[in-house]
């Protein structure tokens, strides 16, 4: 790998872990400096650019804690008493759930607890048996799979799902692109989407549940399939959306990320009482 | 109108993408065409129009099939049930106008002494039909299997029952047998009325099907109210 190219994956691979900008680009030049001065190449040097970064995210304590004092908005998404069963078996009882504009609530439970199930009924996709869902503004929801035409592309996917957003297809098309490269990932031209890895499916998935930015982003799962870079990148995403003022439920079993939500409804209990 | 034409446009690129589907789908009506050619004037037409009716029928069931797992969020994103539905019948109404053309055609040049406007309307109407019969199948039968039997049945029975027999008008494909004998066989025009009715009535009462189909499925939400923002 060049000294260029393994610099820039470098800086990127710190952004990835929350490293600052200042940071950074510290972190950079030094790098640079010191390949300069040694001659030797960044591999032998440093290693991999991911693992070097990551053993610097490290050091410097992780990711930036969200902004100090921020604040939150009105409430977006409001559950009350949802309660659901399937035959005899109770998957969700008497479950609330409130998030307010510029928040985030992560869903944690065993699997087979309800949290896909409750993020459908939040989405009108599935019926509870009892209590009701108030969603203030637009909704965008990311299943776990699916949810695509096999044989379009991530552009046409784009047009089809911004028609419906009321968006054109150039601001449709250049909305998708803009989310799919905050996911360090670039669509090509005519590849339909069966021919896309699963990772990759899954950020077409979760770009379309994005687009046309909606005020209340429910999201099952959408890293499976990520890589750790992608990975990383999601969650950036999550907190810069949260920023920007979405509600967001991210539906998740990856415990390593909730000091850094707002909210976290943990079904297991739910489960258990049933 | 701009959603029900990208649904459309999308629908059909994705159908265009299975070219081995198209060519099977586009070779269907002819060997249907050809097993009959030898036999009485009008039964290769007979055939002709029940093969491009069984073709774009399992092209329209296919369609709706593949569209289920996208239909949730293109629901969610602002689409109704009216723009899904009217956009997938024009795409299988646009393709079932392509394959008919060259059948048509066939017929105009093959067989001499028959009614090409009659025959005309069959391929017409065994278009619209088809469109909403294959929609409908996948919009009542969740899996592509048992819509694939239900058309294999329905086309078989076509073929066996005798079109005279009152029971043979549920059949959705009647109408073309009473074209077909209009076209052919230079009847009255009764025939040709109550071809043109039971294809009228036929493509109207499975397309509200497919629309009462679509609504059931999706069930009614009471639990859900959503307050706009912008």
């Amino acid at each position: 790998m060049r000294t260029d190219a393994w610099l820039a994956a470098l800086a990127g691979e710190l952004q990835r872990h929350g490293v600052g900008a200042d940071l950074t680009g510290h972190v950079v030049a030094e790098a640079a400096a010191h390949l300069a001065d040694s001659g030797d190449p960044p591999l032998a040097a440093f290693g991999p650019p991911e693992m070097y970064a990551a053993a610097v995210a490290d050091s410097v304590a992780g990711p930036a804690p969200a902004a100090p004092g921020r604040t939150v908005g009105p409430v977006r998404l409001a559950a009350r008493g949802i309660t659901k069963r399937y035959r005899r078996r109770t998957v969700l009882a008497d479950v609330d759930l409130t998030v307010r504009a510029g928040e985030v609530a992560a869903v944690i439970g065993q699997n087979g607890s309800g949290k896909s199930t409750l993020l459908r009924i939040c989405a009108g996709l599935a019926r509870p048996d009892r209590g009701t869902v108030h969603v203030a503004g637009r909704l965008g929801y990311c299943p776990q799979d699916g949810g695509m035409s096999e044989f379009l592309t991530p552009d046409e996917h784009f047009v089809l799902v911004g028609a419906g957003r009321g968006l054109s297809r150039t601001a449709a098309r250049r909305y998708g692109r803009r989310d799919a490269a905050a996911l360090d990932w670039a669509p090509k031209p005519g590849v339909q989407a069966r021919h896309l890895s699963g990772g990759t499916r899954q950020k077409l998935n979760l770009t379309l549940a994005r687009l046309g930015d909606p005020d209340v982003l429910l999201l099952d799962e959408p890293y499976q399939g990520f890589d750790r870079g992608s990975y990383l990148d999601f969650w950036h995403q999550v907190f810069r959306w949260r920023d920007g003022g979405a509600a967001i439920v991210v539906v998740t079993h990856l415990l390593n990320q909730l000091d850094r939500v707002d909210t976290v409804l943990d079904l297991t209990r739910s489960e258990a009482a049933a | 109108m701009t959603r029900t034409l990208v649904v459309a446009e999308m629908a059909l690129r994705e159908m265009a993408r299975r070219r081995v589907v198209l060519i099977i789908l586009l070779l269907l009506p002819l060997a249907f065409y050809l097993s009959r050619h030898g036999d009485h004037l009008g039964q290769s037409i007979r055939f002709v129009c029940l093969g491009l009716g069984w073709a774009l029928s399992t092209a329209a069931l296919f369609a709706g099939s593949a569209a289920r797992t996208v239909e949730p969020r293109l629901r969610l994103s602002g689409y109704a049930d009216r723009h899904l539905i009217a956009g997938r019948l024009a795409a299988l109404w646009a393709l079932g106008v392509l394959l008919s053309a060259p059948y048509f055609l066939l017929v105009r040049l093959d067989q001499h002494d028959v009614r090409y406007g009659a025959i005309a309307a069959i391929m017409a109407l065994t278009v619209v039909v088809s469109a909403s019969f294959g929609l409908a199948l996948s919009a009542v039968l969740p899996r592509e299997l048992e819509g694939t039997l239900v058309l294999l049945a329905v086309v078989g029975l076509q073929m066996m029952v005798d079109p005279a027999h009152t029971s043979a008008r549920v059949l959705p494909f009647w109408f073309s047998r009473e074209l077909a004998t209009y076209a052919v066989d230079h009847t009255g025009t009764g025939y040709l009325d109550r071809g043109l009715l039971h294809g009228a009535l036929t493509a109207v009462l499975l397309t509200v099907l497919v629309a009462v189909a679509a609504r059931a499925r999706r069930g009614r939400r009471t639990h859900l109210t959503f307050v706009p923002l912008r």
